[in-house]
């Protein structure tokens, strides 16, 4: 600075070449490289300066004032030379030389473009690496440049090695960067519409009302051509909508409404309104669009899912519930999942939306029920279980009637004994009341409309459609499970029985658990109807094995047994008054206990069934309740120990109850007078009525009270003991289905312990002995079985290939004797011919 | 004494299948431990002066040694020919029907005595009742700790009781054990 002032009052002097500061010191402010490297152009400009021309300039009319400059001239030339020299030589290493220099006076000197000008290749991988640092979160391309050159390079090298080698290495490194930019800029372009994106959604959060234009933005943003784009498109606007979306359902205002005068806040209001709904549907119209492409379909199976769930009371909620049922049973776990959620919690919070969308919804399933002829995934009737209908409604309703019958009845009496007495009055005094009642009316109707809590009767008929949907959907697939399996024997042996045959009922399980559940619903005139279907799936085409052919059973012991749960369930909700004694479930139940396997068939229905069917009911025949105890205690042998005791516990149930079943347990055979007519015991029978079990024992029990369970052997040796202690009161605590849970957790803490299932004998062994060293001596033996398992393997599989070789040889050897037989008989054929031909 | 003809057997067939339904088979293909043979025998019917009996076929053998005016009974009776033809079951038939039966109604224990006395089962004696009873079938009457009482016709189905009002008749009275004592002679 103070040269320059120094200087002023020579004014022909040209302005002074910038002072003279070594690069290093010059210190650059972030935004000046910011701005210089963005526009280039500028720079460029700059950089085509004849630097030459001008010092050649300033030099000359230096030299023409003053010769004390014109020495200082040299010297700073000479200085500068050298300098360029050194600085040429460390070019590469210091990057920062070709950023511009920013004078004093603001005028932008880009000196080492004009320094590196000359030098072609290092100012091209400068500018590279520059770009590089300016987008410093790509570092991903950079690895990718480089490959790519280096793929060029071999290319070029590969095309001609005549041609000079600088061109060929100029000429697809152009190619190269041009990728490179283009690249670049689509990253650019991500970037910025990410920004944009987050800037709008932000907007429109902080203050919905005034920006709520920008929502068009964003739409069309969310249409872009990336696929990551539209992505995030669509999840930053279903974030905004679920949002900003009022409480209320929007209503255009008609034309009428439009066409009269409103106040500025309610023009801003219907414009905001409208604004949004638009938006909105045109939102929606993207999601069911894309839905239909795989690769979108996640994204909007899953915003069209909160957007249900979050404002199911808003516009277009009809198309929303129509996709979410259209997926509710897709392949994709995971849209089935938000699908299935979503529904679950329309039906639990009825109150955001007054019970209407449950009634499409239930709707909706049973028409894609329908039409899908009632192969759907389980999980889409599973919903119903989260439903839940107000019992007391009914009833506050019923009261409510007969009260206002009386109160009319009361009234109308008032009313014609009072008008009797006023007819005489003037009318003037009627007219004024009637106008009094009027009002009143209108300002209740006012009221009811304006409350948010909607009409006993409304929410009754809403829960009577839901309902009969529901019930529709189960009897439907009541209805198909039974036709696949009467239809069966009809048809001869064929495809088309085949066909049917193997057709699952995957809706089948969850119908029948909402069918229990929802028992005390189900109208009186179905019950009938119900009770047979029930009856013909809990058979389960066992009496149609019989038939010509053997076929596969169509329905699982589990799902028969749930059958019968079911049909105990119903008649016991339904019947206070009546008791009715449902024999022909019983007996599928004593026969499917023999179908029973511990592995395939869930144990849990199994209990629950032996809970609902055995122990619950009240009274039974003697007959029936010693041919279960029997049934039970032979089960309880053959099966794991959660099971076993289900069954003991059932058994203890029963004996409890029937006295004279104890007989079962005293150690004389025949049953004496109490055996009835059946002499013997008919293990096999199908009639528990039938099976004479009351001439058995109880042997079962003795075996039990050996058992390496400790629960079942003190279990069994109490129950053996129960007819000699009669005097002491049994407490039965625990019912079959909670002593089966306990049992089942127990056997999987063993599990775990022990580690590998395969030795499920040696582990049961040791138990007995000692529990508490199960883990060392389970290792133990596990490593020894190893050993033992391999010796006996590899010596089995010596046999194998002993065989083998054997079999191989063998064939050889008939092969060589058939040639050789064949060979003999040519032979003999041959003397033949030549026989006669002598 | 004689085995049934044609007509007869499909008649008692018949009757009997109104209450023990496909148990029908027990009855007839039941062994008999009776008589020196080592094999079981079978149980046959076999007509005796307007009555069926139900007795084992060693019986049967031992009984041709008796003339026919003779022989007063044999085996258990099961039933008679009415003068008009018809076949009715007697009161003995009740034990094999118990055990067979295939609808069941059991009584309140304060009505019992109601229909031993010969009165048809009212809806308000019904303790319980088997499902899906229907108008018509033959059904057996047990009191609430399973002792047979007796049998008749269900006048009404299972589904229809529900709504019965309390009077109505839910069994047709056609036999009791109350009978041995009322009408001793007749038997």
């Amino acid at each position: 600075m103070g040269k320059k002032q120094k200087q002023q009052p020579k004014i022909v002097l040209p302005p002074e070449l910038p002072p003279e500061i070594h690069d290093d010191e010059v210190e650059y402010s972030d935004d000046d490289v910011k701005f210089v490297n963005e526009n280039r152009e500028f720079a460029s400009l700059i950089s085509s300066l004849d630097t030459k021309s001008i010092t050649k300039h300033v030099t000359r009319v230096a030299d023409a004032k003053d010769d004390a400059l014109e020495k200082l001239y040299e010297q700073r030339r000479m200085k500068k030379d050298a300098k360029k020299e050194t600085e040429e030589t460390g070019l590469q290493v210091d990057r920062v030389d070709a950023l511009p220099v920013k004078s004093l006076d603001g005028e932008v000197y880009y000196r080492t473009a004009t320094r590196t000008a000359p030098v072609n290749g290092p100012r091209k991988e400068e500018t590279e690496e520059d770009d590089n640092e300016d987008k410093g979160f790509v570092k991903l391309t950079k690895a990718e440049k480089r490959a790519k050159l280096k793929k060029s390079r071999k290319e070029g090298k590969k095309q001609g090695k005549e041609v000079a080698k600088e061109e060929v290495e100029e000429a697809p490194q152009s190619t190269v960067l041009d990728e490179v930019k283009e690249d670049l800029k689509a990253e650019e372009n991500f970037e910025s519409k990410k920004c944009k994106l987050a800037e709008l959604g932000n907007a429109l959060i902080t203050d919905p009302e005034s920006n709520i234009k920008f929502l068009k933005d964003m739409v069309q943003l969310s249409k872009d051509k990336d696929l990551t784009i539209v992505k995030l498109g669509l999840l930053s606007l279903l974030a905004v909508f679920r949002d900003i979306i009022p409480g209320y359902r929007i209503r255009l205002p008609t034309e009428k409404e439009q066409e009269m005068k409103v106040s500025k806040t309610v023009r801003k209001m219907r414009f905001y309104e409208s604004t949004l709904l638009s938006a909105y549907k045109a939102y929606l119209q993207r999601l069911i669009a894309l839905e239909k492409l795989p690769s979108f379909q996640l994204v909007a199976v899953q915003c069209i899912c909160s957007l249900l769930d979050k404002n199911p009371h808003f516009n277009f909620r009809e198309t929303l519930l129509d996709v979410t049922v259209r997926n509710i049973s897709s392949s994709n776990e995971a849209i089935r999942k938000f699908c299935c959620s979503t529904i679950k919690s329309l039906f639990t919070n009825e109150g955001k939306h007054g019970g209407e969308a449950t009634v499409e919804a239930v709707r909706l399933i049973s028409y894609q029920v329908k039409d899908h002829n009632c192969q759907l995934h389980p999980d889409s009737i599973e919903v119903f279980l989260s439903l839940s209908f107000d019992e007391d409604l009914a009833r506050s309703e019923q009261m409510e009637k007969d009260k206002k019958f009386k109160d009319k009845k009361f009234g109308k009496k008032r009313k014609n004994t009072e008008a009797s007495n006023q007819l005489p009055e003037n009318d003037r005094k009627k007219s004024r009341q009637e106008s009094i009642s009027k009002t009143r009316e209108e300002v209740e109707a006012d009221y009811k409309a304006a409350s948010f809590s909607l009409d006993v009767m409304e929410k009754r008929q809403m829960q009577t459609k839901t309902l009969s949907a529901m019930f529709e959907i189960y009897f439907r697939i009541l209805k198909h499970t039974m036709q696949s399996i009467v239809v069966r024997p009809e048809t001869n042996p064929g495809a088309l029985s085949a066909a049917v045959g193997m057709e699952p009922h995957p809706l089948l399980d969850p119908c029948l658990k909402g069918l229990a559940k929802f028992s005390h619903l189900i109208d009186l005139d179905f019950l009938g109807d119900l009770m047979n279907h029930l009856k013909i799936l809990a058979a389960g085409g066992s009496n149609l094995s019989n038939t010509l052919e053997k076929l596969p059973k169509c329905l699982t012991v589990s799902e028969r047994l749930q059958c019968c749960i079911v049909a105990f369930k119903v008649m016991r909700t339904n019947l206070d008054a009546l008791n009715v004694d449902l024999q022909d479930f019983t007996v599928h139940l004593y026969n499917l206990v023999l179908e029973y396997r511990p592995g395939r068939d869930q144990g849990e229905v199994l209990a629950e069934a032996l809970k609902i069917m055995l122990c619950d009911d009240r009274q039974h025949d003697m007959q029936k309740a010693a041919a279960f105890i029997k049934r039970l205690a032979t089960l309880s042998l053959s099966v794991g120990s959660a099971d076993s005791m289900a069954a003991l516990v059932t058994v203890k149930h029963l004996l409890l109850k029937n006295v004279k079943c104890r007989n079962l347990l005293e150690n004389d055979t025949g049953g004496g007078s109490v055996s009835g007519t059946i002499p013997k015991y008919l293990p096999y029978s199908t009639d528990p009525n039938l099976s004479g079990a009351l001439a058995s024992v109880l042997w079962e029990l003795s075996l039990l009270s050996k058992h390496y369970h400790p629960a079942i052997s003190t279990m069994a040796t109490g129950l053996s003991s129960m007819s000699t202690e009669q005097n002491q009161v049994f407490l039965s605590k625990s019912s079959p289905l909670l002593a089966f849970k306990d049992m089942s957790i127990d056997q999987e803490l063993s599990f775990e312990q022990s580690g590998s299932i395969k030795l499920n004998n040696k582990r049961k062994r040791s138990h007995g002995n000692a529990t508490s060293d199960s883990i060392g001596s389970t290792t133990v033996t596990s490593s020894f079985n190893e050993d033992d398992l391999r010796k006996k393997f590899s010596s089995h599989f010596m046999v194998l290939h002993d065989i083998k070789e054997n079999e191989r040889l063998r064939s050889k050897l008939d092969k060589t004797a058939k040639s050789l037989q064949l060979y003999e008989q040519y032979k003999i054929q041959k003397k033949k011919r030549s026989k006669p031909s002598k | 004494m004689r085995p049934l003809d044609e007509t007869e057997t499909s008649v008692v067939f018949e009757k009997l299948f109104k209450f023990v339904g496909n148990n029908l088979k027990n009855l007839v293909e039941n062994p008999s431990h009776e008589g020196p043979d080592s094999n079981p025998g079978r149980y046959c019917f076999r007509l005796n002066k307007n009555k069926i009996y139900y007795c084992s076929e060693s019986l049967v053998k031992r009984a041709t040694n008796i003339a026919r005016p003779n022989l007063v009974s044999l085996g258990t009776c099961i039933g008679k020919y009415t003068h008009g033809g018809n076949f009715h079951l007697t009161v003995q038939a009740l034990n094999l029907l118990a055990a067979n039966a295939k609808h069941k109604v059991w009584l309140k224990p304060q009505s019992e005595m109601s229909f031993l006395y010969g009165n048809h089962v009212l809806k308000s004696a019904l303790g319980r009742i088997t499902e899906n009873i229907v108008s018509g079938d033959g059904v057996v009457v047990f009191s609430m700790s399973d002792v047979p009482l007796g049998f008749g016709v269900a006048a009404k189905s299972t589904q229809d009781c529900r709504k019965l009002d309390p009077n109505g008749i839910v069994v047709l009275h056609q036999g009791d054990i109350g009978e041995y004592l009322r009408i001793e002679d007749e038997l």
